[in-house]
Protein backbone atom coordinates (compact mmCIF):
# COMPACT_ATOMS: atom_id res chain seq x y z
CA UNK A 1 0.00 0.00 0.00
CA UNK A 2 2.84 2.74 0.89
CA UNK A 3 4.75 1.57 -2.30
CA UNK A 4 2.01 2.47 -4.40
CA UNK A 5 1.75 5.85 -2.81
CA UNK A 6 4.91 7.18 -2.58
CA UNK A 7 4.89 5.80 -6.45
CA UNK A 8 1.46 7.99 -7.07
CA UNK A 9 3.31 10.98 -5.01
CA UNK A 10 6.06 10.62 -7.27
CA UNK A 11 4.57 9.97 -10.52
CA UNK A 12 2.95 13.36 -10.04
CA UNK A 13 5.74 15.56 -8.53
CA UNK A 14 7.61 14.33 -11.87
CA UNK A 15 4.50 15.54 -14.28
CA UNK A 16 4.22 18.89 -12.13
CA UNK A 17 8.19 20.05 -12.81
CA UNK A 18 7.70 18.31 -16.33
CA UNK A 19 4.83 20.61 -17.01
CA UNK A 20 6.12 23.84 -15.25
CA UNK A 21 9.93 23.08 -17.56
CA UNK A 22 8.44 22.48 -20.20
CA UNK A 23 6.50 24.81 -23.42
CA UNK A 24 7.39 28.82 -23.73
CA UNK A 25 6.09 29.44 -20.96
CA UNK A 26 7.42 32.81 -19.21
CA UNK A 27 8.16 31.79 -15.46
CA UNK A 28 11.87 30.35 -16.15
CA UNK A 29 12.75 32.97 -18.25
CA UNK A 30 11.54 35.44 -15.58
CA UNK A 31 14.30 34.56 -13.42
CA UNK A 32 16.71 34.73 -16.11
CA UNK A 33 16.08 38.40 -16.97
CA UNK A 34 16.41 39.40 -13.24
CA UNK A 35 20.17 39.42 -13.84
CA UNK A 36 20.67 41.02 -17.11
CA UNK A 37 18.30 43.66 -16.55
CA UNK A 38 20.28 44.65 -12.91
CA UNK A 39 23.37 44.56 -15.48
CA UNK A 40 21.73 47.02 -17.50
CA UNK A 41 20.75 48.95 -14.94
CA UNK A 42 24.20 49.17 -13.87
CA UNK A 43 25.42 50.11 -16.96
CA UNK A 44 23.96 52.82 -17.64
CA UNK A 45 24.23 54.62 -14.82
CA UNK A 46 27.90 54.57 -15.37
CA UNK A 47 30.37 55.87 -18.01
CA UNK A 48 29.84 52.85 -20.61
CA UNK A 49 33.40 51.95 -21.46
CA UNK A 50 35.05 51.76 -24.41
CA UNK A 51 34.03 49.02 -26.63
CA UNK A 52 31.04 47.53 -23.85
CA UNK A 53 27.52 48.01 -24.50
CA UNK A 54 25.40 46.49 -22.99
CA UNK A 55 22.05 45.91 -24.49
CA UNK A 56 18.46 46.14 -22.59
CA UNK A 57 16.28 43.21 -21.89
CA UNK A 58 12.67 43.57 -24.51
CA UNK A 59 9.55 41.99 -23.22
CA UNK A 60 7.80 40.67 -26.46
CA UNK A 61 4.24 39.76 -26.40
CA UNK A 62 2.06 38.23 -28.98
CA UNK A 63 -1.88 37.80 -29.19
CA UNK A 64 -3.11 33.67 -28.32
CA UNK A 65 -3.75 32.69 -32.18
CA UNK A 66 -0.62 30.91 -33.68
CA UNK A 67 0.28 33.46 -36.25
CA UNK A 68 0.71 36.14 -33.72
CA UNK A 69 3.55 33.49 -31.50
CA UNK A 70 5.14 33.09 -34.80
CA UNK A 71 5.61 36.49 -35.61
CA UNK A 72 6.81 37.47 -32.35
CA UNK A 73 8.91 34.38 -32.26
CA UNK A 74 10.54 35.55 -35.50
CA UNK A 75 11.20 38.83 -34.13
CA UNK A 76 12.56 37.63 -30.86
CA UNK A 77 15.30 35.30 -32.67
CA UNK A 78 16.45 37.96 -34.49
CA UNK A 79 16.91 40.33 -31.42
CA UNK A 80 18.51 37.51 -29.64
CA UNK A 81 20.90 37.11 -33.01
CA UNK A 82 21.74 40.80 -32.02
CA UNK A 83 22.65 40.46 -28.71
CA UNK A 84 19.59 41.69 -26.81
CA UNK A 85 17.98 39.21 -24.31
CA UNK A 86 14.47 38.43 -24.75
CA UNK A 87 11.75 37.78 -22.54
CA UNK A 88 9.03 35.89 -23.99
CA UNK A 89 4.94 36.65 -22.99
CA UNK A 90 3.33 35.10 -25.66
CA UNK A 91 0.03 34.20 -25.77
CA UNK A 92 -1.43 36.78 -24.01
CA UNK A 93 -4.98 36.43 -25.52
CA UNK A 94 -6.99 38.70 -27.85
CA UNK A 95 -6.26 42.42 -28.83
CA UNK A 96 -8.72 43.83 -26.59
CA UNK A 97 -6.54 41.84 -23.89
CA UNK A 98 -2.93 42.37 -24.75
CA UNK A 99 -3.51 45.92 -25.74
CA UNK A 100 -3.93 47.41 -22.73
CA UNK A 101 -0.75 45.45 -21.34
CA UNK A 102 1.36 47.14 -23.86
CA UNK A 103 0.09 50.31 -22.96
CA UNK A 104 1.17 50.17 -19.44
CA UNK A 105 4.34 48.63 -20.34
CA UNK A 106 3.62 45.20 -19.14
CA UNK A 107 5.36 44.46 -22.20
CA UNK A 108 8.07 46.53 -24.51
CA UNK A 109 7.01 45.32 -28.37
CA UNK A 110 4.08 43.04 -29.94
CA UNK A 111 3.82 42.26 -33.75
CA UNK A 112 -0.01 43.99 -34.95
CA UNK A 113 -2.05 43.68 -37.95
CA UNK A 114 -2.21 47.33 -38.25
CA UNK A 115 -5.39 47.53 -40.63
CA UNK A 116 -7.51 45.67 -36.85
CA UNK A 117 -5.00 47.25 -34.85
CA UNK A 118 -6.09 50.92 -36.13
CA UNK A 119 -9.74 49.84 -36.40
CA UNK A 120 -9.34 49.23 -32.28
CA UNK A 121 -8.62 52.68 -31.92
CA UNK A 122 -11.25 53.97 -34.42
CA UNK A 123 -13.76 51.83 -36.53
CA UNK A 124 -14.32 54.00 -39.23
CA UNK A 125 -10.37 54.80 -40.01
CA UNK A 126 -8.96 51.67 -41.19
CA UNK A 127 -9.15 51.36 -45.60
CA UNK A 128 -7.57 49.14 -48.11
CA UNK A 129 -4.22 51.38 -48.04
CA UNK A 130 -1.55 49.76 -45.86
CA UNK A 131 0.35 53.03 -45.75
CA UNK A 132 -2.52 54.91 -44.52
CA UNK A 133 -3.69 52.50 -42.02
CA UNK A 134 0.41 52.57 -40.69
CA UNK A 135 0.52 56.23 -40.31
CA UNK A 136 -3.00 56.85 -39.08
CA UNK A 137 -2.10 54.45 -36.50
CA UNK A 138 1.35 55.32 -35.85
CA UNK A 139 -0.47 59.11 -34.99
CA UNK A 140 -2.74 57.56 -32.46
CA UNK A 141 -0.02 55.51 -30.56
CA UNK A 142 1.58 58.71 -30.20
CA UNK A 143 -0.52 59.85 -27.49
CA UNK A 144 -0.98 56.43 -26.14
CA UNK A 145 1.00 54.47 -23.20
CA UNK A 146 3.95 57.59 -23.18
CA UNK A 147 4.51 57.07 -26.87
CA UNK A 148 4.06 53.81 -29.30
CA UNK A 149 6.21 53.33 -32.13
CA UNK A 150 4.82 51.35 -35.55
CA UNK A 151 7.97 50.09 -37.24
CA UNK A 152 8.02 49.19 -41.40
CA UNK A 153 5.25 47.23 -42.09
CA UNK A 154 4.88 43.74 -43.87
CA UNK A 155 4.23 43.20 -47.46
CA UNK A 156 2.53 39.85 -46.12
CA UNK A 157 -1.06 40.55 -45.27
CA UNK A 158 -3.72 38.37 -43.10
CA UNK A 159 -6.74 40.13 -43.74
CA UNK A 160 -10.48 38.53 -43.81
CA UNK A 161 -10.71 36.69 -47.37
CA UNK A 162 -14.48 35.26 -48.76
CA UNK A 163 -13.56 31.80 -49.65
CA UNK A 164 -15.70 29.11 -51.67
CA UNK A 165 -14.51 25.61 -52.34
CA UNK A 166 -12.55 25.36 -56.07
CA UNK A 167 -15.39 23.47 -56.91
CA UNK A 168 -18.16 26.08 -56.63
CA UNK A 169 -15.23 28.62 -58.13
CA UNK A 170 -15.06 26.59 -61.22
CA UNK A 171 -19.03 25.73 -61.04
CA UNK A 172 -20.45 29.27 -61.30
CA UNK A 173 -16.89 30.96 -62.57
CA UNK A 174 -15.86 32.67 -59.77
CA UNK A 175 -12.64 35.38 -58.86
CA UNK A 176 -13.68 37.98 -57.56
CA UNK A 177 -16.24 38.75 -54.72
CA UNK A 178 -17.98 40.75 -57.65
CA UNK A 179 -18.94 37.73 -59.11
CA UNK A 180 -21.32 36.39 -56.33
CA UNK A 181 -24.06 39.23 -56.74
CA UNK A 182 -25.35 37.01 -59.85
CA UNK A 183 -25.18 33.51 -57.81
CA UNK A 184 -26.29 34.64 -54.63
CA UNK A 185 -29.12 32.73 -53.96
CA UNK A 186 -27.40 29.18 -55.01
CA UNK A 187 -25.09 29.86 -52.14
CA UNK A 188 -25.55 29.20 -48.10
CA UNK A 189 -23.15 31.26 -46.57
CA UNK A 190 -21.07 30.92 -43.31
CA UNK A 191 -21.32 34.27 -41.48
CA UNK A 192 -20.18 35.34 -38.18
CA UNK A 193 -22.73 35.80 -35.72
CA UNK A 194 -22.04 40.28 -35.03
CA UNK A 195 -21.99 40.50 -39.02
CA UNK A 196 -25.77 42.16 -38.82
CA UNK A 197 -23.41 45.22 -37.12
CA UNK A 198 -20.08 44.49 -38.45
CA UNK A 199 -20.00 47.31 -41.16
CA UNK A 200 -16.47 44.96 -42.86
CA UNK A 201 -18.94 42.17 -43.36
CA UNK A 202 -22.56 43.00 -43.94
CA UNK A 203 -21.31 46.60 -45.35
CA UNK A 204 -19.10 44.74 -47.37
CA UNK A 205 -21.47 42.42 -48.59
CA UNK A 206 -24.34 44.93 -49.42
CA UNK A 207 -21.58 46.84 -51.22
CA UNK A 208 -21.59 43.71 -53.60
CA UNK A 209 -25.09 43.55 -54.39
CA UNK A 210 -25.56 40.71 -51.85
CA UNK A 211 -29.02 41.13 -49.87
CA UNK A 212 -28.63 41.45 -46.41
CA UNK A 213 -29.39 38.53 -44.98
CA UNK A 214 -28.99 36.53 -47.12
CA UNK A 215 -31.72 33.45 -46.92
CA UNK A 216 -29.56 30.31 -46.53
CA UNK A 217 -27.38 31.87 -43.46
CA UNK A 218 -25.22 29.39 -40.90
CA UNK A 219 -24.12 31.47 -38.07
CA UNK A 220 -20.13 30.56 -37.69
CA UNK A 221 -17.26 32.41 -36.34
CA UNK A 222 -14.69 33.72 -39.00
CA UNK A 223 -10.95 32.62 -39.40
CA UNK A 224 -11.80 29.19 -37.35
CA UNK A 225 -11.68 25.12 -37.68
CA UNK A 226 -14.95 24.79 -37.77
CA UNK A 227 -16.09 27.17 -40.40
CA UNK A 228 -13.09 26.31 -42.54
CA UNK A 229 -14.43 22.16 -42.09
CA UNK A 230 -18.03 23.41 -42.54
CA UNK A 231 -16.77 24.69 -45.89
CA UNK A 232 -14.83 21.72 -46.59
CA UNK A 233 -17.72 19.26 -46.12
CA UNK A 234 -19.80 21.28 -48.31
CA UNK A 235 -22.38 22.48 -45.39
CA UNK A 236 -21.60 25.78 -46.67
CA UNK A 237 -20.35 26.96 -49.63
CA UNK A 238 -18.97 30.71 -48.51
CA UNK A 239 -16.79 31.51 -45.62
CA UNK A 240 -14.97 34.15 -44.17
CA UNK A 241 -11.57 32.83 -43.61
CA UNK A 242 -8.01 34.72 -42.64
CA UNK A 243 -5.94 34.72 -45.75
CA UNK A 244 -3.24 32.99 -43.86
CA UNK A 245 -5.29 30.42 -42.55
CA UNK A 246 -3.57 27.23 -43.38
CA UNK A 247 -7.17 25.30 -44.13
CA UNK A 248 -7.12 27.72 -47.34
CA UNK A 249 -3.76 25.48 -48.59
CA UNK A 250 -4.55 22.22 -47.01
CA UNK A 251 -8.29 21.82 -48.43
CA UNK A 252 -7.88 23.74 -51.62
CA UNK A 253 -10.10 26.93 -50.72
CA UNK A 254 -10.08 29.68 -53.42
CA UNK A 255 -9.57 33.14 -52.25
CA UNK A 256 -12.00 35.75 -53.83
CA UNK A 257 -10.55 38.65 -54.75
CA UNK A 258 -11.58 41.78 -53.03
CA UNK A 259 -11.99 43.97 -56.08
CA UNK A 260 -13.91 47.09 -54.82
CA UNK A 261 -11.47 47.16 -51.48
CA UNK A 262 -14.04 46.62 -48.48
CA UNK A 263 -11.58 44.55 -46.50
CA UNK A 264 -8.71 46.50 -44.24
CA UNK A 265 -5.26 46.28 -45.77
CA UNK A 266 -3.69 44.38 -42.30
CA UNK A 267 -0.49 44.08 -42.90
CA UNK A 268 2.12 43.17 -39.77
CA UNK A 269 3.96 45.29 -38.36
CA UNK A 270 5.88 45.48 -34.75
CA UNK A 271 5.08 48.06 -32.14
CA UNK A 272 7.87 49.16 -29.99
CA UNK A 273 7.53 51.50 -26.74
CA UNK A 274 9.02 54.45 -26.44
CA UNK A 275 10.36 54.32 -23.27
CA UNK A 276 12.00 50.95 -24.40
CA UNK A 277 13.95 52.33 -26.90
CA UNK A 278 14.93 55.26 -24.65
CA UNK A 279 17.28 52.42 -23.62
CA UNK A 280 18.36 51.20 -26.83
CA UNK A 281 21.76 52.62 -27.76
CA UNK A 282 21.53 52.73 -31.78
CA UNK A 283 17.63 53.44 -32.23
CA UNK A 284 18.13 53.18 -36.18
CA UNK A 285 19.98 50.32 -35.86
CA UNK A 286 17.74 48.90 -33.77
CA UNK A 287 14.51 49.38 -36.09
CA UNK A 288 16.36 48.47 -39.34
CA UNK A 289 16.88 45.41 -37.96
CA UNK A 290 13.03 44.85 -37.42
CA UNK A 291 12.36 46.51 -40.76
CA UNK A 292 14.71 44.29 -42.73
CA UNK A 293 13.07 41.16 -41.45
CA UNK A 294 9.60 42.78 -42.03
CA UNK A 295 10.26 43.48 -45.41
CA UNK A 296 10.84 39.52 -46.01
CA UNK A 297 7.62 38.60 -45.21
CA UNK A 298 5.21 37.57 -47.79
CA UNK A 299 1.59 36.23 -47.64
CA UNK A 300 2.96 32.84 -49.29
CA UNK A 301 5.67 33.07 -46.53
CA UNK A 302 2.84 33.47 -44.03
CA UNK A 303 0.55 30.44 -45.54
CA UNK A 304 3.25 28.30 -45.65
CA UNK A 305 4.83 28.72 -42.07
CA UNK A 306 1.19 28.41 -40.77
CA UNK A 307 0.83 24.87 -42.48
CA UNK A 308 3.75 24.59 -40.93
CA UNK A 309 2.91 25.13 -37.62
CA UNK A 310 -1.26 24.42 -37.59
CA UNK A 311 -1.09 21.51 -39.75
CA UNK A 312 1.93 20.05 -39.85
CA UNK A 313 2.31 20.49 -35.57
CA UNK A 314 5.85 21.51 -36.17
CA UNK A 315 7.48 23.94 -33.27
CA UNK A 316 6.47 27.35 -33.82
CA UNK A 317 10.74 28.04 -32.74
CA UNK A 318 11.89 25.66 -35.30
CA UNK A 319 10.03 27.27 -38.26
CA UNK A 320 11.13 30.24 -37.03
CA UNK A 321 14.60 29.79 -36.85
CA UNK A 322 14.54 27.66 -40.15
CA UNK A 323 12.70 30.14 -42.30
CA UNK A 324 15.45 32.88 -40.78
CA UNK A 325 18.09 30.60 -41.98
CA UNK A 326 16.83 30.23 -45.14
CA UNK A 327 16.43 34.28 -45.64
CA UNK A 328 20.25 34.81 -44.50
CA UNK A 329 18.95 36.73 -41.50
CA UNK A 330 20.77 34.78 -38.70
CA UNK A 331 24.03 35.43 -40.43
CA UNK B 1 -31.50 48.39 -13.65
CA UNK B 2 -29.75 45.38 -14.09
CA UNK B 3 -28.86 45.12 -17.96
CA UNK B 4 -30.27 41.85 -18.88
CA UNK B 5 -34.02 42.82 -17.18
CA UNK B 6 -34.08 45.70 -20.14
CA UNK B 7 -32.84 43.18 -22.48
CA UNK B 8 -35.68 40.59 -21.05
CA UNK B 9 -38.54 43.52 -21.23
CA UNK B 10 -37.47 43.57 -24.59
CA UNK B 11 -41.28 42.70 -26.34
CA UNK B 12 -38.93 42.23 -29.50
CA UNK B 13 -36.57 40.00 -27.68
CA UNK B 14 -39.29 37.40 -27.23
CA UNK B 15 -40.36 36.57 -31.13
CA UNK B 16 -38.97 35.21 -34.59
CA UNK B 17 -36.29 32.90 -34.74
CA UNK B 18 -34.17 34.32 -32.24
CA UNK B 19 -36.81 34.83 -30.19
CA UNK B 20 -36.78 33.15 -26.42
CA UNK B 21 -39.68 30.84 -26.48
CA UNK B 22 -37.96 29.32 -30.42
CA UNK B 23 -34.27 29.20 -28.31
CA UNK B 24 -35.79 27.67 -25.14
CA UNK B 25 -37.62 25.62 -27.22
CA UNK B 26 -34.50 23.96 -29.49
CA UNK B 27 -32.81 23.95 -25.91
CA UNK B 28 -35.07 21.72 -24.58
CA UNK B 29 -35.20 19.92 -27.89
CA UNK B 30 -30.96 19.42 -28.04
CA UNK B 31 -31.16 18.52 -23.78
CA UNK B 32 -33.85 16.21 -23.53
CA UNK B 33 -33.35 14.00 -26.75
CA UNK B 34 -29.34 13.52 -25.17
CA UNK B 35 -30.76 12.40 -21.78
CA UNK B 36 -33.28 10.18 -23.01
CA UNK B 37 -30.96 8.17 -25.36
CA UNK B 38 -28.44 8.60 -22.06
CA UNK B 39 -31.45 7.24 -20.09
CA UNK B 40 -31.47 4.04 -22.86
CA UNK B 41 -27.65 3.51 -22.89
CA UNK B 42 -27.31 4.16 -19.05
CA UNK B 43 -30.10 2.70 -17.37
CA UNK B 44 -30.52 -0.48 -18.45
CA UNK B 45 -26.52 -0.94 -17.88
CA UNK B 46 -26.42 0.75 -14.65
CA UNK B 47 -29.33 -1.55 -13.47
CA UNK B 48 -27.40 -4.62 -14.67
CA UNK B 49 -23.92 -3.67 -12.97
CA UNK B 50 -25.72 -2.51 -9.60
CA UNK B 51 -27.73 -5.82 -9.63
CA UNK B 52 -25.11 -8.38 -10.36
CA UNK B 53 -22.27 -6.34 -8.79
CA UNK B 54 -19.99 -7.56 -11.82
CA UNK B 55 -18.32 -5.10 -14.19
CA UNK B 56 -18.86 -2.02 -12.12
CA UNK B 57 -15.72 -0.44 -11.86
CA UNK B 58 -14.45 -1.20 -15.76
CA UNK B 59 -18.43 0.35 -16.89
CA UNK B 60 -17.92 3.59 -14.40
CA UNK B 61 -14.39 4.09 -15.48
CA UNK B 62 -15.60 4.11 -19.07
CA UNK B 63 -18.10 5.75 -18.65
CA UNK B 64 -16.90 8.70 -16.81
CA UNK B 65 -14.70 9.19 -19.95
CA UNK B 66 -17.92 11.47 -21.07
CA UNK B 67 -17.92 13.69 -18.33
CA UNK B 68 -13.55 13.73 -18.13
CA UNK B 69 -13.13 15.58 -21.35
CA UNK B 70 -14.25 19.15 -21.72
CA UNK B 71 -17.64 18.91 -23.82
CA UNK B 72 -15.76 21.63 -25.20
CA UNK B 73 -13.18 19.93 -27.03
CA UNK B 74 -15.72 17.03 -27.35
CA UNK B 75 -17.46 19.06 -29.95
CA UNK B 76 -14.60 20.14 -31.53
CA UNK B 77 -13.49 16.18 -31.95
CA UNK B 78 -16.44 14.90 -33.12
CA UNK B 79 -17.10 17.23 -35.84
CA UNK B 80 -14.83 16.54 -38.40
CA UNK B 81 -15.98 12.70 -38.15
CA UNK B 82 -19.34 13.99 -38.01
CA UNK B 83 -19.27 16.04 -41.02
CA UNK B 84 -17.37 13.46 -42.99
CA UNK B 85 -20.60 11.26 -42.56
CA UNK B 86 -23.42 13.85 -43.83
CA UNK B 87 -23.24 17.59 -45.01
CA UNK B 88 -26.12 18.48 -44.06
CA UNK B 89 -26.77 21.24 -41.40
CA UNK B 90 -27.74 19.22 -38.78
CA UNK B 91 -24.26 17.10 -39.16
CA UNK B 92 -22.99 20.57 -38.22
CA UNK B 93 -24.96 21.92 -35.81
CA UNK B 94 -26.91 19.09 -34.38
CA UNK B 95 -24.65 16.07 -34.06
CA UNK B 96 -21.70 17.28 -32.95
CA UNK B 97 -23.74 18.79 -29.53
CA UNK B 98 -26.09 15.91 -28.88
CA UNK B 99 -23.66 13.26 -29.21
CA UNK B 100 -21.19 15.06 -26.34
CA UNK B 101 -24.79 16.05 -24.21
CA UNK B 102 -25.39 12.01 -24.61
CA UNK B 103 -21.65 11.18 -23.16
CA UNK B 104 -22.04 13.90 -20.50
CA UNK B 105 -25.40 12.17 -19.15
CA UNK B 106 -24.62 8.81 -19.12
CA UNK B 107 -22.07 8.62 -16.15
CA UNK B 108 -24.40 10.62 -13.57
CA UNK B 109 -27.67 8.01 -15.01
CA UNK B 110 -25.28 5.01 -14.42
CA UNK B 111 -23.89 5.46 -11.50
CA UNK B 112 -27.01 6.37 -10.13
CA UNK B 113 -28.59 3.22 -10.74
CA UNK B 114 -25.57 1.26 -9.92
CA UNK B 115 -25.65 3.16 -6.33
CA UNK B 116 -29.05 2.86 -5.57
CA UNK B 117 -29.08 -0.81 -6.25
CA UNK B 118 -26.12 -1.37 -3.94
CA UNK B 119 -27.66 0.33 -1.36
CA UNK B 120 -30.41 -1.90 -1.21
CA UNK B 121 -30.71 -4.29 1.66
CA UNK B 122 -28.50 -7.53 1.12
CA UNK B 123 -30.83 -9.38 3.57
CA UNK B 124 -34.14 -8.16 1.47
CA UNK B 125 -32.69 -9.65 -1.58
CA UNK B 126 -31.32 -12.96 0.21
CA UNK B 127 -34.99 -12.86 1.32
CA UNK B 128 -36.56 -12.54 -1.22
CA UNK B 129 -34.56 -15.53 -3.64
CA UNK B 130 -35.18 -17.72 -0.68
CA UNK B 131 -38.69 -17.16 -1.23
CA UNK B 132 -38.22 -18.44 -4.46
CA UNK B 133 -38.37 -14.72 -6.02
CA UNK B 134 -36.73 -15.20 -9.86
CA UNK B 135 -33.75 -12.35 -10.67
CA UNK B 136 -35.74 -10.62 -12.86
CA UNK B 137 -38.55 -10.34 -10.25
CA UNK B 138 -36.26 -9.29 -7.52
CA UNK B 139 -35.06 -6.46 -9.82
CA UNK B 140 -38.39 -5.35 -10.46
CA UNK B 141 -39.92 -5.50 -7.67
CA UNK B 142 -37.83 -4.91 -4.80
CA UNK B 143 -34.86 -3.26 -5.66
CA UNK B 144 -36.19 -0.52 -8.30
CA UNK B 145 -38.77 0.35 -6.06
CA UNK B 146 -36.25 1.05 -3.15
CA UNK B 147 -33.36 2.15 -5.15
CA UNK B 148 -35.36 4.97 -7.30
CA UNK B 149 -35.08 7.96 -5.57
CA UNK B 150 -31.20 7.34 -6.22
CA UNK B 151 -31.86 6.88 -9.64
CA UNK B 152 -34.11 9.76 -10.04
CA UNK B 153 -31.44 11.49 -8.66
CA UNK B 154 -28.81 10.64 -10.99
CA UNK B 155 -30.88 11.16 -13.71
CA UNK B 156 -31.35 14.97 -12.32
CA UNK B 157 -28.04 15.42 -11.83
CA UNK B 158 -27.46 15.01 -15.87
CA UNK B 159 -30.23 16.87 -16.89
CA UNK B 160 -29.57 20.08 -14.78
CA UNK B 161 -25.47 19.43 -16.19
CA UNK B 162 -26.91 18.43 -20.53
CA UNK B 163 -29.45 21.90 -19.70
CA UNK B 164 -26.32 24.35 -18.34
CA UNK B 165 -23.72 22.48 -20.99
CA UNK B 166 -25.54 22.47 -24.06
CA UNK B 167 -24.82 26.38 -24.91
CA UNK B 168 -21.87 25.42 -26.38
CA UNK B 169 -23.79 24.10 -29.39
CA UNK B 170 -23.53 27.56 -30.60
CA UNK B 171 -19.99 27.53 -31.38
CA UNK B 172 -21.10 25.37 -34.36
CA UNK B 173 -24.23 27.22 -35.59
CA UNK B 174 -26.21 25.26 -32.80
CA UNK B 175 -29.48 26.61 -31.80
CA UNK B 176 -30.99 27.16 -28.43
CA UNK B 177 -30.13 29.30 -25.52
CA UNK B 178 -26.79 29.34 -25.82
CA UNK B 179 -26.56 31.24 -29.16
CA UNK B 180 -27.90 34.54 -26.59
CA UNK B 181 -24.01 33.73 -25.19
CA UNK B 182 -22.14 33.16 -28.46
CA UNK B 183 -23.80 36.10 -30.29
CA UNK B 184 -23.50 38.50 -27.60
CA UNK B 185 -19.96 37.72 -26.60
CA UNK B 186 -19.00 38.47 -30.36
CA UNK B 187 -21.16 41.42 -30.75
CA UNK B 188 -19.74 42.27 -28.06
CA UNK B 189 -24.02 42.54 -26.75
CA UNK B 190 -23.41 41.82 -22.63
CA UNK B 191 -26.67 42.61 -21.77
CA UNK B 192 -27.65 39.70 -24.59
CA UNK B 193 -24.87 37.59 -22.61
CA UNK B 194 -26.42 37.79 -19.16
CA UNK B 195 -29.38 37.28 -20.32
CA UNK B 196 -28.67 33.65 -21.89
CA UNK B 197 -27.14 33.55 -19.04
CA UNK B 198 -29.80 33.96 -16.78
CA UNK B 199 -32.77 32.16 -19.16
CA UNK B 200 -30.77 28.87 -18.89
CA UNK B 201 -30.09 28.93 -15.36
CA UNK B 202 -33.68 29.57 -15.09
CA UNK B 203 -34.24 26.55 -17.42
CA UNK B 204 -32.00 24.28 -15.72
CA UNK B 205 -33.53 25.13 -12.21
CA UNK B 206 -36.82 24.72 -13.20
CA UNK B 207 -36.37 21.30 -14.53
CA UNK B 208 -34.73 20.20 -11.75
CA UNK B 209 -37.43 21.22 -9.31
CA UNK B 210 -39.87 19.11 -11.17
CA UNK B 211 -37.59 16.47 -11.29
CA UNK B 212 -37.21 16.86 -7.58
CA UNK B 213 -40.75 16.77 -7.14
CA UNK B 214 -41.02 13.59 -9.19
CA UNK B 215 -38.18 12.18 -6.89
CA UNK B 216 -40.35 12.85 -3.88
CA UNK B 217 -43.36 11.59 -5.50
CA UNK B 218 -41.26 7.55 -6.32
CA UNK B 219 -39.98 7.82 -2.53
CA UNK B 220 -41.23 5.04 -0.70
CA UNK B 221 -42.75 5.71 2.37
CA UNK B 222 -42.17 3.38 5.78
CA UNK B 223 -46.11 2.44 6.45
CA UNK B 224 -47.89 4.60 9.05
CA UNK B 225 -49.31 1.48 11.28
CA UNK B 226 -47.76 -1.30 10.91
CA UNK B 227 -50.40 -3.99 10.72
CA UNK B 228 -50.36 -5.96 13.71
CA UNK B 229 -49.98 -9.52 12.58
CA UNK B 230 -51.36 -12.37 14.14
CA UNK B 231 -49.36 -14.47 16.66
CA UNK B 232 -48.47 -17.94 15.29
CA UNK B 233 -50.80 -21.03 16.79
CA UNK B 234 -48.31 -22.67 19.74
CA UNK B 235 -46.07 -25.39 18.59
CA UNK B 236 -45.34 -28.19 20.99
CA UNK B 237 -41.75 -28.67 21.74
CA UNK B 238 -40.64 -31.99 21.04
CA UNK B 239 -37.23 -32.83 20.17
CA UNK B 240 -36.73 -33.61 16.31
CA UNK B 241 -36.16 -37.03 15.08
CA UNK B 242 -32.83 -38.49 15.49
CA UNK B 243 -31.17 -38.21 12.03
CA UNK B 244 -32.86 -34.97 10.97
CA UNK B 245 -30.52 -32.26 13.14
CA UNK B 246 -28.44 -32.11 9.87
CA UNK B 247 -31.74 -31.13 7.84
CA UNK B 248 -32.78 -28.68 10.77
CA UNK B 249 -29.37 -26.99 10.54
CA UNK B 250 -28.79 -26.70 7.14
CA UNK B 251 -32.46 -24.68 6.94
CA UNK B 252 -32.56 -22.94 10.14
CA UNK B 253 -31.00 -19.43 10.21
Amino acid sequence: MRNSRTLAIGATLVMVLAACTSGSTPAPSAAASAAPSQAAASASTAPAAAGSVTLPTVRIGSDNFYESKLMAEIYAQILEHAGYTVVRNFGLGSRAAREPLLEQGQVDMVPEYIGSGLGYYDKTAPTGDAQSNHDKLAAILKTKGGGIEVFGFTPAQDQNAAVVRKDTASQYNLTRMSDLAAIQTKLVWGLPPDCDTNPLCSGALRQYGITYPPAQRVALAACDAPIAEALHAGTISFAWLCSTQPAILQFGFVQLTDDLKTQPADNIAPLVRDDFLAKVPDKAAFQALLDNASSKMTTAMLLQLGVDVAVNNQDIATVARNWLTQEGLLN
Amino acid sequence: MPSFISWLADPTHWNGPDGVPTRVVEHLQISGSAVLVALLIGLPLGLWIGHTGRGATAAINVANIGRAIPSYALIGMILPISLSIGSQLYWLSVVPVFVAMTALAIPPILVGAYAGLREVDRDLIEAARGMGFRERQILVAIEIPLAAPVIVGGIRTATLQVIATATIGAIISGGGLGRYIFDGLLLPDIPRVEAGAVLIAALAIGVDTVLAGVQRLITPRPPRNPARTPEPPEVPREPPPAGTRRLVRATGG
